[in-house]
């Protein structure tokens, strides 16, 4: 609690000042003093909204999550209880004049999506809830209870962009939050407001910028399938070869078949022709000689 | 002359053992390509609808193929103990076309399943899922068939999306046409159901709670029955193939050894 001795050096301070007689000097270092260090505990814990950690699928293209100010804003500012917190949302702007969410009189704007263009000419409200519980905020753990969830993620987050319907509701009465625009950035502001008075108390800074998803197109995917696997490869290969041995030995044995019997009868043909020989000779041997007459004929 | 005949009777003993092997592998390619044809995964719309089915076309040659080896195979062993010169010609000539189909099986498995990536999914995914307005009866009955696949799926498995329910956010869709992103981020078929089917916590689903929505991919149920079918069909058809291979060549050999 650095702030505290903060405090209490600059009172000293005062009190060494007041020797002095510098009595404005040291009404302001009472007052504004810790009004300052306030502020400070403000921008310390928290600069804004943030994105809770529960929920992964965040921002999504239309919604955005955000944590509710758990012990962001100092209870000792609404003594009745009387406060409720409202949520602005604007998109991000290079303009820092039209980032104002009070008024002159502290009086906190009362613009709705529709009149800001969705926020495009400046914050719009989108919530409105009351002071989260700073003693007794909602454990984490019990997410995993089924019975428990919903409420823990209630007390919890707020969904920006959650309503699609409130738009275009004539009857509807509330402060609408329909879904944000897709690819853009967006920044959050919590506002402290008492609701007897009307004004605003506090208010956090605007939040880190936010952006929305955005959507490719289904016709940019590539189906190419890259580079052939090493399955296909093989089998292609192994087979075609299989195939063209198999056709080789297919034409060997025909061509054998059509040429080994000539091979037999060639082969055969030498014995073939001595065996004609030998047997003209016994032949020959055999028959009775006889002479022949001049005139060719037989005696 | 014994030593010849002890050869050739040894040369037929293998060769009928060789066809019953084949005709055994041939029903048993039979059965397999019927189990994978039924489509028990239920997951032939979706490749219908890619125009990329032809893992089941091979299916289909298998079951004729295989049928066609037992046959085969039986007028084999009729020819190698005839020693019937006319029949193992006509053996021949009918396993090599035979050969040449379930070849032809084989290859087109093994290049198909390539083809089946988790891309290709994805964008039919994303274009066919719930697309309210259809072209042509054809693109209706594709619709049809990716719709209900997709949310059987998506119900049995316990998952979403091809890689993740991050893809129904990253990406425009005939889904996120119909259905607005605050109230759908994905299908609701993501969300952790009970007993009833209804999603546990809604509001849990949409914000991506971890316990509410199921965060893995649909691809591994999808590519794992793909390839099983697909390796079944072409290596067991090169086992077979392999193995004919050598009974061919012993059968020419044998045929080109007997004599009318």
């Amino acid at each position: 609690m650095c702030g505290c001795w903060v405090v209490l050096a600059f009172c000293c301070l005062g009190q060494l000042c007041a020797g002095k007689r510098h009595l404005p000097a040291v009404i302001l270092s009472v007052f504004v003093v810790p009004l300052f260090v306030s502020l400070l505990f403000v921008l310390w814990f928290v600069l804004g909204a943030n994105s809770p950690q529960l929920a992964t699928n965040n921002p999504t293209l239309t919604t955005v999550a955000l944590e509710k100010p758990f012990c962001t804003f100092d209870s000792s500012l609404c003594p009745n209880k009387s406060c409720i917190i409202y949520l602005y949302a604007m998109k991000e702007l290079g303009d820092a004049i039209s980032s104002q969410v009070t008024d002159n009189t502290s009086k906190p704007l009362d613009s709705t999506f529709h009149q800001t263009s969705g926020g495009q000419l400046g914050p719009y409200k989108a919530a409105l809830f009351s002071v989260p519980d700073c003693a007794s905020p909602p454990k984490l753990t019990d997410v995993g209870d089924v019975n428990k969830v919903s409420d823990v993620l209630k007390q919890y987050l707020f969904r920006v962009g959650d309503d699609v319907n409130c738009l275009y509701d004539p009857n509807f009465l509330g402060v609408c939050n329909p879904p944000l625009a897709p690819d853009t950035t967006y920044r959050f502001k919590y506002v402290l407001l008492d609701s007897t008075e009307g004004i605003v108390k506090d208010q956090t800074l605007w939040s880190d910028p936010i952006k929305t998803r955005r959507v490719k197109l289904p016709l940019k995917i590539d189906t190419w399938p890259g580079r052939r696997s090493g399955d296909m490869i093989v089998i292609t290969s192994i087979l075609s070869v299989l195939v063209f041995l198999l056709l080789a030995g297919f034409l060997a044995s025909v061509s054998s078949a059509v040429i080994y019997p000539f091979q037999l009868i060639s082969e055969a043909l030498p014995e073939l022709s001595q065996l004609v020989y030998a047997y003209s000779r016994v032949v020959y041997a055999l028959c009775p000689r006889k002479s022949m007459r001049p005139d060719g004929f037989l005696n | 002359m014994a030593k010849s005949d002890d050869g050739i009777r040894i040369l037929q003993g293998l060769l009928v053992f060789g066809n019953v092997v084949i005709g055994m592998c041939g029903i048993a390619l039979t059965a397999e390509c019927i189990f994978f044809v039924s489509d028990p995964h239920g997951l032939y719309p979706l490749l219908e609808a890619t125009e990329n089915d032809d893992v089941y076309a091979a299916a289909w040659i298998g079951i004729f193929v295989g049928f066609a080896l037992f046959a085969l195979s039986i007028l084999g062993i009729v020819g190698v103990i005839k020693s019937n010169r006319t029949l193992l010609l006509v053996y021949i000539i009918l396993m090599l076309i035979t050969y040449a189909f379930e070849m032809a099986s084989c290859i087109t498995a093994a290049t198909h399943r390539d083809f089946l990536t988790p891309n290709l999914f994805l964008k039919q995914m994303l274009e066919r899922y719930q697309k309210s307005e259809p072209d042509n009866n054809n693109d209706k009955w594709m619709t049809e068939g990716v719709t209900k696949t997709w949310d059987k799926l998506m119900l049995q498995n316990q998952c979403c999306g091809v890689r993740g329910p991050s893809d129904w956010q990253e990406y425009m869709s005939a889904f996120r046409i119909t259905h607005n992103d605050a109230d759908f981020p994905w299908p609701h078929n993501c969300c952790v159901m009970d007993a009833r089917g209804s999603p546990v916590n809604l509001d849990g689903c949409k914000l991506g709670v971890p316990g509410y929505y199921n965060s893995n991919g649909c691809y591994d149920a999808i590519s794992g029955p793909m390839n099983t079918h697909a390796w079944g069909v072409a290596w067991f058809g090169f086992a077979i193939l392999c193995w004919t291979f050598c009974v061919l060549l012993g059968t020419m050999f044998y045929w080109s050894r007997t004599e009318y």
